[in-house]
């Protein structure tokens, strides 16, 4: 489904990622692991199309995506929820779900999906007339996976969704998660909780220093002596 | 589900009205009940029917501020271009009818040239942002407001000189748009024209209001204002949504200069004054906040009101520029600032 060959990217004089290859299949749970500063966050921000890659390939559904704007690349299916969340503060929290809809113009299918949010997240449902500026961290996290799911995409791109919050609201994130997988979303989840990840993970990758330095399956990563070594603690 | 949110959050609605922004809405409509009882109607009339046309002028301004951040003083020019427009469609028309005369005609025609000014202001928005905004856009972001602030003013030196060169400096100017005797309202006689044009404010608002809560654009083009690589993700079109912004911007200049052509006769600097008048305005509601400057441009119209008729029609300007001096000391995010925060404000 999604395809990155040979990519590098950065910002204007500095270069952060060198030679990225990875892919994810259809249906598949992929991890991108590794320390800050690595390169996860960058390397999502290319495939969203908010960075375009000077040299290297990116396809989406057997489809050159390097190089398109943002806005064409989201209506094609992958849907970013990036670690800042880039949230709408002075709207409310159903208007920022309307918007994450905006490309669906069936209006019973916007229905669908937000009741299908509401339940996964019934916290957003309390506070859905007020503003999304006002929400705690947590409920920002979930807005923003929930606005992200709103466009019923095929792949998603998850930046991070457990930095700053509590384990417990970590945990609710991780579910949801599960959930969206369950429903046969695609995802590519870029996490610093590395226990937790892999667990969950069909696959993952490890980047280091801007280079992809491991992949394998997660249980296998897991047991993996640099893996357990530099971020497992073992 | 917004209706059931409203009767659910009915408390922090009365709250909202005891706030600094209501509160100063309140104040001046005391005020305006107060001078009107007092002193006559005409206060509250005469602020009605320019401060509608502000609010639509600084609408414009906050909208393409807090959408694009340009902080945009060609806008005067699109007023200008208004009243230009509607002259030129409006004069032969008018002379026609005075040798044809036709009542039903000449109902509707003023509205022809109205119309044919939003448009051609709408027209022109779209052409700047294609041939300048969108362009510098693409090349560089980097001091973004600096240039662009310089750009417009530019493009408003390049439109003033320019209409000069072609249509000459004379006034062009029409005494009414409808011959009917005006109307009295308690003593006050009002022409049609400015119920007219009050109508018009009005019913631009809300549907300009509408437009901005409850349609797709108009929702995609608030969260542009408040986070753009937010709305990107989402699949929103930012070349659109400038281009859509820019001429709606423009479509309401034009409009607020084509429905004040009988007070305001055109000719190439005409848009300066009320080009002041919406930067007052912006400032005194805060940058960007569009809801804030349409309260914001009855709010000036009314001090306008007040100083002309108890100080001097001199000093008209010199009020609001030493409100406005009070009002960034105090609370530099002006009167409504708190409430709505474009990106460049976190």
């Amino acid at each position: 489904m999604l395809e990155v060959k040979n990519v590098d990217a950065g910002y204007d004089f500095l270069q952060v990622i060198w030679d990225v290859t990875l892919h994810v299949a259809d249906g598949e749970f992929v991890a991108l692991i590794g320390p800050n500063g690595a390169g996860k966050t960058t390397t999502l921000r290319t495939i969203a199309g908010l960075l375009t890659p000077p040299r290297g390939q990116v396809r989406f559904q057997d489809r050159p995506i390097n190089g398109l704007p943002a806005h064409r690349i989201s209506r094609m299916g992958i849907s970013f929820v990036s670690e800042t969340l880039n949230l709408f503060p002075a709207m409310s929290v159903y208007e920022n779900l309307l918007l994450g809809a905006y490309t669906v113009h069936n209006k019973a299918a916007i229905q669908t999906n937000l009741s299908f949010v509401f339940d996964l997240f019934p916290r957003l449902h309390e506070r859905r007339n007020q503003l999304a500026g006002t929400l705690s961290g947590g409920e920002r996290k979930m807005l923003a996976i929930a606005r992200g799911m709103m466009s019923s995409p095929a792949l998603m791109l998850v930046d991070e969704p457990s930095l700053g919050l509590a384990p417990k609201l970590t945990l609710a994130v991780f579910a949801a998660l599960q959930a969206l997988r369950q429903r046969g979303v695609t995802i590519l989840l870029v996490e610093q909780n590395v226990n937790t990840t892999l667990h969950m993970a069909d696959r993952a990758y490890v980047i280091e220093q801007g280079r992809i330095v491991l992949e394998g399956q997660g249980t296998d990563l897991l047991n993996n002596v640099h893996v357990q070594k530099a971020y497992l603690g073992i | 589900m917004s209706a059931t949110g409203n009767v659910t959050q009915s408390i922090p609605f009365i709250r909202r009205m005891l706030s600094p922004t209501w509160i100063t809405i309140w104040l001046t409509v005391i005020v305006a009940i107060i001078v009107s009882v007092a002193k006559g109607p005409f206060a509250l009339v005469n602020s009605l029917v320019t401060g509608g046309m502000w609010a639509l002028m600084a609408a414009g301004l906050a909208l393409v501020f807090g959408v694009m951040n340009i902080p945009n003083f060609a806008h005067g020019e699109f007023f200008m271009i208004g009243t230009l427009v509607a002259y030129f469609v409006f004069n032969p028309i008018s002379k026609y009818l005075r040798q044809n005369p036709s009542p039903a005609f000449a109902a509707i025609a003023p509205f022809a040239g109205i119309i044919l000014a939003v448009v051609v202001g709408a027209l022109l928005g779209f052409v700047i942002e294609k041939i300048i905004f969108s362009q510098l856009r693409r090349r560089s972001k980097e001091q973004w407001v600096m240039n662009t602030f310089l750009l417009t003013a530019g493009v408003s030196v390049v439109m003033i000189n320019g209409t000069r060169l072609i249509w000459g400096t004379e006034f062009k100017g029409v005494t009414h748009y409808w011959d009917v005797d005006p109307l009295e309202f308690f003593g006050v006689n009002l022409s049609i024209d400015r119920i007219v044009v009050f109508v018009i404010a009005l019913i631009t608002i809300v549907a300009f209001w509408f437009f901005m809560q409850r349609t797709g654009i108009g929702r995609a083009m608030r969260a542009v204002a408040q986070d753009e690589v937010g709305a990107q993700m989402l699949g929103i079109d930012l070349d659109l949504v400038h281009m859509l912004t820019l001429s709606l911007s423009s479509a309401l200049a034009a409009l607020a200069g084509a429905s004040l052509l009988f007070m305001f006769p055109s000719y190439p600097t005409v848009g300066l004054k009320p080009l002041y008048v919406a930067w007052y305005v912006v400032i005194l509601a805060g940058l960007g906040n569009v809801q804030g400057a349409i309260a914001g441009g009855f709010i000036v119209a009314l001090l306008q009101t007040l100083t002309s008729y108890f100080i001097g029609v001199g000093w008209e300007d010199v009020v609001p520029t030493a409100l406005i001096i009070l009002i960034l000391l105090f609370k530099p995010s002006g009167l409504f600032g708190s409430e709505v925060k474009g990106v460049w404000e976190q």
